[in-house]
């Protein structure tokens, strides 16, 4: 597959490099040629950011090799990078607002006069020939600020391109922007084909690929499943050659044990969803998927009193309860597992113990103070219940791993016995072995009677666990699941076109991700 | 990818990090002690019973003050106003009572009901309007120094009740200034480290999204911490109005920073959610006896000031690295 046609600027040969033991690229060859744009797709955790980062120097692989310009290398350094001409165009936007389109262009490397002095007329002169050269008709002189997202999106890589570039990667450049904001995209990676430079173009929309690509490599689980010509593929097959049942990640057995409805949702309203209609029995794990921006987060939060209803009416064991406020939630019974655990769910300064107890203080005390050893007691438990791993609960939760921290977060609700557990993204960044302990507790939850709702980004995780699966789109629930007929490629229909379809229909595209 | 995270041991690296673990933690119990051999060696006057009862007495204003500033800090907030609560206290003691002893528990009574409703300015404006801390207490400052001028037409008038004058005793060698000083860091250790109150005030500094996402009434710790802050400036308005025993409008004037600063030399971080108030009397301590120092070894004001700064932030430096290690 990796031809060596004389125009193949990149090779990179049998890429191979795990993290603290997990197989993150599994030899993985790639290459591409100059005046050409290779899409490299594929579901999160595939390895693309990891072999791009490869490429850009910010990691080392453990083997294979990199062939540049006719030299190898068995790694690059980030200055090897840089000074060869690879350049990464990040998702995020690092502009300074209020500075003019050539200041940020040429941030720090401002052209100086004789007496050390910002040479502004070179500045803007040298800015208006780079964007001449990218065909971007951007006013220098204008402040970044002012500028849409798409075309600050340009100052971005005219910045990155103001030094001679030959391989440019663009990940996820999309992301950001607007539908009518894509052509200006599309035209800006068309010029630089046209000047020669080899363009790889990370992306979930497949439309996208389909419009620019001349090539396309797929990769899953750390390794290639194909690099086809796009001509060759069409979009049901590059879907399959994505999603192909992962045989790594395995799932605890339950027998579904649904019960009486817990949660009842009816019409609710906010400013992200409109018109939410839901039950969660005892017992059940209820799949919520959709792309980023869906409102899935956002159901979550609306449910737990975190953002302010406009309609609708929740009851809760047959009750119409208020969430105006997360502790009216969880005073009624309901808990959430946020999706970021370092910003919304820990405490990263504070002892283990503070993280694991705030949530049940007032039950630990006797005349209103908090007694250590049933304090202890309940840490000690939690430990047992969910093996966490740790050598001191007086230690700051921050030294504990990603999956342990996870554990905590989920360690701070049980001990209040929740009717109803909400998880946003709950084995986001961790480990293998963690991740089933976490898919076990749950399992072990839903046997005792609660009832989980749980937001996943990965459709493995989400086909694995669910026994019912909704699909939220553009903030309304547009379909549900049962388990038996839930499959990758019709989550996907419904999260990206809002119905099913036949099979035979195209998509208009496909995200599975978060951003 | 996230999942490409490398992994952290899952061991309490804070034992490997003991050193710094232990600077930041009892770095200011050190400084105190260093300071105080010093004081052996260059100004042994310092030990004369006559100096150490004068330095108690002074750090026990310092010190009830920095009490809820420690608190306020603790929520990642921070408070501009108590010098103008201490200066209000005052000025409320002297014009409601006019002297008259029978008629101070109702002065009494009404600076402290003034300083709840300065706190609760304070509060209010930053639950509720989301101001930040620095500008809304500096906005209230503002505003009852103001008020205060506008109702004294400049000039306050009236006479601290003689009453008062308890808090220069002193009870065996303790004045009863320190006393006061003592007592109330004791009830709020007990607040702060035995009670729930004081896991929320920690939690909702540490990470105020997830102490909401935890159920906690976060508003309510906040409004509380800022209402106690203001109430522990009005104690140290009294005990102040006591010991100089006259009305003085510039009676509060460097409390505000003083405060901050002995907080902060004491560990407790602008970030919020570290620190405590057995740093902050050192760090109370460590101030006063700085400046005590500099008065025996007859150094001018501003030597004394250049030091103070100095003090403070070589100690802030100090933490920030060794926090940044940890």
């Amino acid at each position: 597959m990796t031809d060596t046609s004389p125009d193949t600027i990149l090779e990179m040969r049998q890429i191979a490099k795990a993290f603290a033991g997990v197989q993150a690229l599994k030899g993985v060859s790639f290459s591409c040629r100059a005046g050409q744009v290779h899409a490299l797709v594929g579901e999160n955790g595939a390895g693309k950011s990891t072999l791009m980062k490869i490429l850009a120097g910010a990691y080392q692989p453990d083997s294979g090799e990199i062939i540049y310009k006719g030299r190898r290398y068995t790694s690059l350094s980030t200055r090897e990078a840089l000074d060869n001409g690879i350049r990464i165009i990040y998702q995020e936007l690092n502009l300074l607002p209020y500075m003019t389109v050539a200041e940020n262009i040429f941030l720090g490397r401002e052209p100086r006069t004789g007496l050390g002095l910002i040479d502004t007329k070179k500045l803007y002169a040298d800015a208006e020939a780079i964007l001449q050269r990218l065909e971007m008709p951007l006013d220098v002189r204008q402040p970044v600020g002012e500028l849409t997202v798409a075309r600050q999106q340009m100052v971005e890589i005219a910045k990155a391109l103001s030094q001679r570039a030959d391989v440019i990667v663009m990940d996820e450049p999309s992301a950001i922007l607007a539908g009518h904001e894509l052509e200006t995209l599309f035209s800006v990676v068309e010029s630089l084909v046209r000047q020669g430079v080899a363009v790889i173009y990370i992306s979930h929309r497949l439309d996208e690929v389909f419009r620019i690509a001349n090539e396309v490599t797929v990769l899953k689980d750390g390794q290639v499943v194909g690099t086809h010509p796009i001509e060759a593929l069409t979009r049901a097959q590059l879907i399959q050659m994505m999603v192909g049942r992962s045989l790594d990640e395995a799932f605890p057995h339950g027998q579904p044990r649904r019960g009486a409805p817990v949660l009842t949702v009816e019409g609710v309203t906010t400013a992200a969803v409109r018109d939410i209609h839901l039950t969660l029995h005892a017992g059940e794990i209820v799949g919520l998927a959709g792309l980023v921006g869906s409102g899935r987060t956002e159901l979550a939060r609306a449910l737990f009193g975190a953002d302010r209803l406009q309609s609708g009416t929740v009851w809760l064991n047959g009750e119409v309860v208020t969430l105006s406020s997360p502790a009216q939630a969880v005073d009624a019974g309901i808990a959430l597992v946020p999706e970021d655990r370092k910003t919304q769910g820990l405490f990263m300064e504070l002892p283990i113990r503070n993280n694991i107890t705030l949530t049940v203080l007032d039950k630990l005390t006797r005349y209103g103070v908090i007694r250590r050893r049933a304090e202890a007691e309940r840490v000690d438990q939690a430990r047992r219940e969910l093996a966490i791993a740790m050598a001191s609960a007086s230690a700051e939760v921050q030294y504990l791993s990603g999956g342990n921290q996870q554990k905590v977060v989920l360690s701070k609700w049980l001990a209040r016995a929740p009717k109803v557990i909400i998880l946003d993204e709950p084995t986001r960044g961790i480990d293998v072995g963690a991740k089933f302990e976490i898919y076990q507790l749950m399992r072990q939850l839903t046997e005792q009677g609660v009832a989980i709702l749980m937001i996943s980004s990965e459709l493995t995780e989400i086909l694995g666990m669910s026994d019912r699966i909704l699909v939220m789109r553009d903030g309304r629930i547009v379909g549900e699941l049962a388990r038996e007929e839930a499959t990758e490629e019709r989550v996907m229909q419904l999260a990206t076109t809002g119905s099913l379809l036949p099979a035979t229909t195209e998509l208009p595209g496909y995200t599975g991700s978060d951003a | 990818m996230d999942t490409a995270r490398p992994a952290q041991t899952p061991f309490d690296r804070s034992i490997v990090h003991s050193s710094r673990q232990f600077m930041l933690r009892y770095g200011v119990y050190v400084s105190l002690a260093t300071l105080l051999v010093l004081a052996l060696i260059f100004t042994p006057d310092l030990y004369k019973a006559q100096n150490l009862t004068l330095i108690l007495r002074q750090a026990a204003q310092l010190g009830l003050v920095a009490i809820g500033q420690t608190l306020v800090l603790l929520v990642a907030g921070l408070d501009l106003s108590v010098g103008g609560v201490i200066v209000l206290t005052n000025v409320v003691i002297a014009e409601v009572s006019n002297g008259d002893n029978a008629r101070l528990p109702l002065a009494l009574a009404v600076a402290l009901g003034l300083g709840a409703l300065v706190g609760l300015a304070n509060g209010l404006l930053v639950t509720r309007r989301n101001v930040p801390p620095f500008v809304a207490t500096l906005g209230v400052l503002v505003f009852i120094t103001g008020a205060q001028v506008a109702y004294t037409r400049g000039i306050p008038s009236g006479f601290v009740p003689n009453a008062l004058n308890v808090v220069n005793q002193s009870v065996g060698p303790l004045p009863v200034s320190f006393l006061i000083w003592a007592g109330f860091t004791a009830l709020f250790s007990f607040l702060l480290y035995l009670m729930p109150y004081g896991r929320r005030i920690y939690a909702v500094g540490s990470n105020r999204e997830a102490a909401r996402l935890s159920g906690l009434r976060v508003n309510r710790v906040l409004l509380s911490v800022y209402v106690l802050c203001s109430l522990m400036a009005v104690a140290a308005g009294i005990v102040l109005s006591g010991y100089v025993g006259y009305i003085d409008r510039y009676l509060g004037r460097g409390f505000d920073l003083d405060s901050i600063a002995a907080a902060v030399v004491g560990g407790t971080a602008f970030t919020g959610g570290r620190g405590g108030l057995f740093g902050t009397v050192a760090g109370v301590l460590i101030i006063q006896i700085l400046s005590s120092m500099s008065l025996l070894l007859g150094l001018n004001v501003q030597v004394q000031f250049i030091l103070k700064g100095l003090v403070i932030v070589a100690a802030v430096a100090l933490y920030t690295m060794a926090a940044r290690r940890a």
